[in-house]
């Protein structure tokens, strides 16, 4: 072959990167405009409370103690107290376990549901926006729906004795576990659509150049799919599952409506626990200290989960 | 349009059986639709249930004694019955909280998928802020709410509104500017993930062309990923729309809205779940428009530059 | 070459979007080992002919035989063909060597096998360096001689090729050319290479198929579609600068003929016969290609006569070794080439003629050639 045209391929990949420096110098005021407001927010918003957070939980402080700038500094004692109570571990776990549980439930049949809405077919875009509905209610609905809806003379149980016999009817929320399925079967109810959405929008927006080079290479629809389509789509997946499972963490109003964190504190999430330390026993320095160790955890947590988003330099 | 038709033919082709054809996805799709359906028609039958029946057992699907009331009260119509009454004083009618919801949310919604687009169009092609920026601005959802609403409350009503004369407890702007700012982080990822998926060469053959790299992000980029922002826009809309406790933390009379206003359906005795009900169906009307409205923009035709057909 | 039946048929091809037709009434014969072109402007349709003869589209109407099989419903996994598109649709999360095997991984073929043939077809397209380097990250031209080679790794019947140097600029793009040129006459594989650019067709092909909204305009090879253009579209869009074209009456005076335009008149005697047995009507339209346009002097040196026809320079362009002037003749403007030595200038007068060997002329109302 001609050496004109295959100058050691590196040389044109070296040439390209470095006309795209240039470029990117000559645009550094253009990449400021385009990050400057998302910074300007959120420095806004955070900083402050950010630093008061912090500051209470290096503090020992409840407001009937009266004035928080008086209140003396202990450091980390409330970091210790929060990692040696019973109760936040029972929560984290708990908390961990409706989230990998809700969120893998609603990937798998958001997956399923977006492939299957992939072609066309009757009345489409009516069934799309009921599938999609679950998500537009707010939170506070969807819970006392739930709620209702397996209380014990509710519908759930009158059709479980309908189909199964009178001893088939259960005490929703006065059994843990039951309690638990309750909440988990709200949530992946109300946020599967996301997924849903998400990889549907997602497969949409996926080139279809390389599926049909795929196909002129003789790949069947399974192998088109596994090899080709499941690893472009990758990065979407990836960031929807992050954000929801972070989303989900946070799991609250539910828990408030449905079962209050009973039976007993059985199905208490970490944010119903802080928000009962902070406003129910008024233990904001203690609320505060956690509020920060769940951060931190989390933050961990998502940046190995990111890692295979990030750039290298190659 | 033609690409679209393409597409559809195309992946339809790959995805789908001999077995799998459009009957057969009708009536998937139709099942789970009405399995999904099930919670929604419980609580459309109860927001035209008079309270005795909103526990009642055996539970009926259909009112025994279906009432408009639940429905009127939200709108201070007629005169409600009964023990309905005590609570009519005690909330608003829903006009106000509609209406301030119809105005914080959507403006949130947009400022904060422009900027979150914008931004992650930097992070995706520029690599601005390297890893740790983008990371960063997660943290605005890692946080528990409940731990966060304390120390912003301070924030908003005593820092600002002492050291800077800014009032923004209770207001409008008070609220677009905290929901952008939460949100965005989520218009960030999500567009990141969209744009990510976009090959550069694109770009880069109408920057070496000449471009100015404003207007290869809004007419070249932009139209690619139209279905991620459509998909985008909605999700964060929702999230607007239906917040709650930040909503409740900072509003009181003035700026309250939807949510807050159906929490507020409820006296000594208990919860209205009727008002509640209604009120709730009522709400996810604009949602669900808005939902129906960009369902043809959440397929992009999407096919490397340009299509000669 | 035995004359059997050809490698692919296609017989009375349509293809509709949503009522808006893209090809419509195609009939094509393409022969075993020759490297075939789809010349024509963007929206004529070759594209979609060739997404058809993948397999990518469905024809609407019609029918297409790969090797007297008709598969008009065969799915492109089961058509052994290639396709190299515009963008080349790498696998671009995938390395180079991953795309490279594909083909073969789907057919399972051994890993030792495989790793053989991908290791030799690199070293070939001289992509050895690159095999760990994935997709998104190389240069155009890497791009697309991986694209090319994944496609022949599968041994194809017949290679089909989009537009695939459109991304890559010119003057790499004529050494890439004459790559393709020679890897298929190294390979022996049937090509069908579509472009917009006539000159990249011209080059390329050993038949070039001239489309325009949808149909055929012409099917021959280069030489011939230089020399004898059998429409109007096709005698104006191959050649560059283009031909020229000057609306003109027939008329008959004795047993004369002569095409006349305002005071100028070209006689056409010969071709009288012919004229008359295929034009309806009188109007024809005189086409002359700038390089076939002289200079009086010139013209008469050669011993060529016919209608010296007085313009006015209206513009010089210099080329690499020629030029183009800009004649007006009236109040139309024709194109003439003349050597960079020439010493014409704006605003000079003076006389050309059209090589009377040269001339073409098409029934304006058809739009077909005469001669």
């Amino acid at each position: 072959m001609a050496d004109l045209v295959h100058k050691p391929s590196q040389a044109n990949a070296t040439i390209r990167v470095s006309r795209l420096a240039r470029i990117i110098n000559k645009e550094t005021n253009f990449q400021i405009a385009l990050v400057a407001p998302l910074q300007l927010l959120l420095w806004f918003l955070l900083i402050v409370p950010t630093i008061v957070v912090l500051y209470l939980s290096i503090i020992a402080w409840q407001p009937i103690l009266g004035d928080w700038t008086k209140a003396p500094i202990v450091w980390l004692k409330n970091y210790g107290d929060v990692l040696s109570d019973r109760v936040f571990w029972a929560a984290l776990g708990r908390t961990v376990a409706v989230v990998t549980i809700a969120v893998s439930l609603e990937f798998i049949i958001g997956l399923g549901l977006a492939l299957l809405f992939r072609g066309d077919f009757l009345a489409k875009r009516i069934l799309t926006s009921v599938i999609l509905y679950p998500m537009m209610l707010p939170w506070v609905v969807v819970g006392f729906t739930f709620y209702l809806l397996f209380l014990p003379q509710g519908p759930v149980n009158y059709l479980l004795r309908q189909a199964l016999g009178p001893g088939a009817a259960v005490s929703w929320f006065k059994e843990p576990l039951l309690a638990f399925s309750t909440i988990v079967l709200a949530d992946v109810w109300q946020w599967m659509p996301f997924m849903f959405l998400i990889l549907y929008s997602g497969l949409g927006a996926l080139p279809r150049e390389p599926v049909e080079a795929a196909m002129t290479l003789g790949a069947n629809r399974w192998h088109i799919f596994r090899h080709v389509i499941l690893p472009m789509l990758k990065p979407i997946i990836i960031i929807a599952l992050v954000i929801r499972a972070l989303e989900a963490f946070k799991i609250f109003d539910l828990i408030f409506i449905m079962t209050d964190g009973g039976p007993g504190t059985s199905t208490e999430s970490i944010s119903l626990y802080i928000y009962r330390l902070s406003f129910e026993y008024q233990r904001l320095s203690y609320a505060a200290a956690m509020a920060v160790l769940i951060l931190l955890l989390v933050t961990v947590i998502t940046r190995i989960a990111i890692r295979p988003l990030e750039y290298h330099q190659e | 349009m033609q690409t679209e038709t393409n597409k559809g033919v195309t992946t339809a082709r790959i995805v789908e059986t001999r077995k799998l054809g459009p009957a057969l996805r009708f009536v998937l799709a139709l099942i789970v639709a009405i399995i999904v359906l099930l919670p929604v028609i419980w609580i459309l039958s109860i927001s035209f249930k008079p309270v005795e029946e909103w526990k009642a057992d055996p539970p009926t699907l259909l009112p025994r004694r279906p009432i408009l009331d639940n429905y009127k009260i939200l709108f201070r119509i007629g005169n409600p019955v009964g023990t309905v009454r005590e609570m009519v004083s005690s909330a608003e009618p829903v006009n106000r909280a509609f209406l301030n919801s119809l105005i914080i949310a959507p403006i949130s919604t947009v400022a904060s998928v422009l900027i979150g687009f914008c931004a992650a169009y930097a992070v995706s092609r520029y690599q601005v802020g390297g890893n740790f920026m983008p990371f960063f601005t997660l943290t605005t959802r890692m946080f528990p709410p409940a731990a966060f609403a304390v120390p912003l409350l301070f924030y908003y009503s005593w820092i600002l509104r002492n050291y800077l004369k800014i009032d923004l407890y209770d207001t409008h702007l008070g609220l677009i500017l905290m929901y952008t700012g939460f949100t965005v982080a989520f218009s960030l990822w999500m567009m990141k993930g969209f744009i990510d998926a976009v090959p550069r060469h694109v770009e880069e053959a109408a920057i070496l062309d000449g471009a100015s790299p404003w207007r290869v992000l809004f007419t070249i980029t932009l139209p690619l990923v139209k279905g991620g922002l459509f998909a985008t826009t909605l999700f964060v809309f929702i999230l607007n729309w239906t917040e709650f406790l930040l909503a409740l933390e900072f509003t009181s009379r003035e700026a309250i809205t939807v949510p807050v206003q159906i929490s507020r359906y409820a006296t000594a005795v208990g919860e209205f779940y009727g008002p509640k009900a209604a009120l709730g169906i009522i709400a996810s009307i604009p949602v669900v428009i808005a939902g129906y409205l960009i369902q043809r923009h959440l397929v992009t035709g999407f096919t490397f530059g340009m299509v000669r057909e | 070459m035995s004359e059997e039946r050809p490698l692919i048929l296609l017989r009375g091809l349509r293809k509709e979007f949503n009522g808006l037709v893209a090809v419509e009434g195609l009939d094509l014969e393409i022969k075993e080992g020759e490297f075939i072109c789809f010349l024509g402007p963007s929206g004529c349709g070759k594209t979609t002919t060739l997404r058809m003869i993948a397999g990518l589209e469905t024809p609407t109407a019609g029918d297409i035989f790969l090797r007297g099989k008709r598969i008009n419903d065969l799915p492109p996994q089961q058509r052994q063909v290639g396709f190299v598109f515009q963008n080349y649709a790498l696998f671009w999360h995938a390395t180079v060597y991953d795309n490279l095997a594909f083909g073969l991984r789907v057919r399972e073929v051994s890993k030792e096998e495989i790793d053989r043939r991908v290791r030799e077809t690199a070293a070939r397209f001289e992509l050895e360096p690159l095999l760990e380097t994935r997709a998104s990250r190389l240069s155009l031209s890497a791009m697309q001689r991986v694209a090319l080679g994944r496609t022949l790794l599968t041994e194809p019947n017949v290679l089909l090729l989009d537009e695939p140097l459109n991304n890559i600029r010119p003057g790499l793009r004529e050494v890439m050319r004459a790559e393709l040129k020679r890897l298929q006459q190294q390979l022996g594989r049937t090509m069908i290479y579509v472009t917009h650019d006539q000159e990249e067709a011209m080059t390329l092909g050993d038949r070039i198929l001239v489309m325009n909204m949808g149909r055929a305009e012409q099917l021959a090879s280069p030489r011939q579609i230089y020399h004898r253009p059998e429409t109007l579209f096709v005698a104006g869009f191959i050649g560059r600068p283009p031909m020229n074209f000057l609306e003109t009456q027939y008329r008959v005076e004795g047993d004369r003929a002569f095409l006349e335009r305002g005071n100028l008149r070209w006689e056409v005697s010969e071709k009288r016969s012919i004229i008359e047995e295929k034009v309806k009507g009188n109007r024809i339209v005189l086409g002359i290609r700038p390089e076939h346009i002289l200079p009086v002097a010139e013209a008469r040196e050669k011993g060529l006569t016919g209608q010296a026809v007085p313009v006015t320079v209206d513009l010089v362009q210099p080329l690499a070794r020629k030029k183009i002037v800009d004649l007006k003749v009236g109040d139309k403007v024709i194109k003439m080439l003349v050597p960079g030595t020439s010493s014409l200038a704006k605003g000079e007068e003076l006389e050309v003629i059209f090589d009377p060997r040269k001339m073409h002329l098409f029934d304006q109302k058809t739009e077909r050639a005469i001669v």
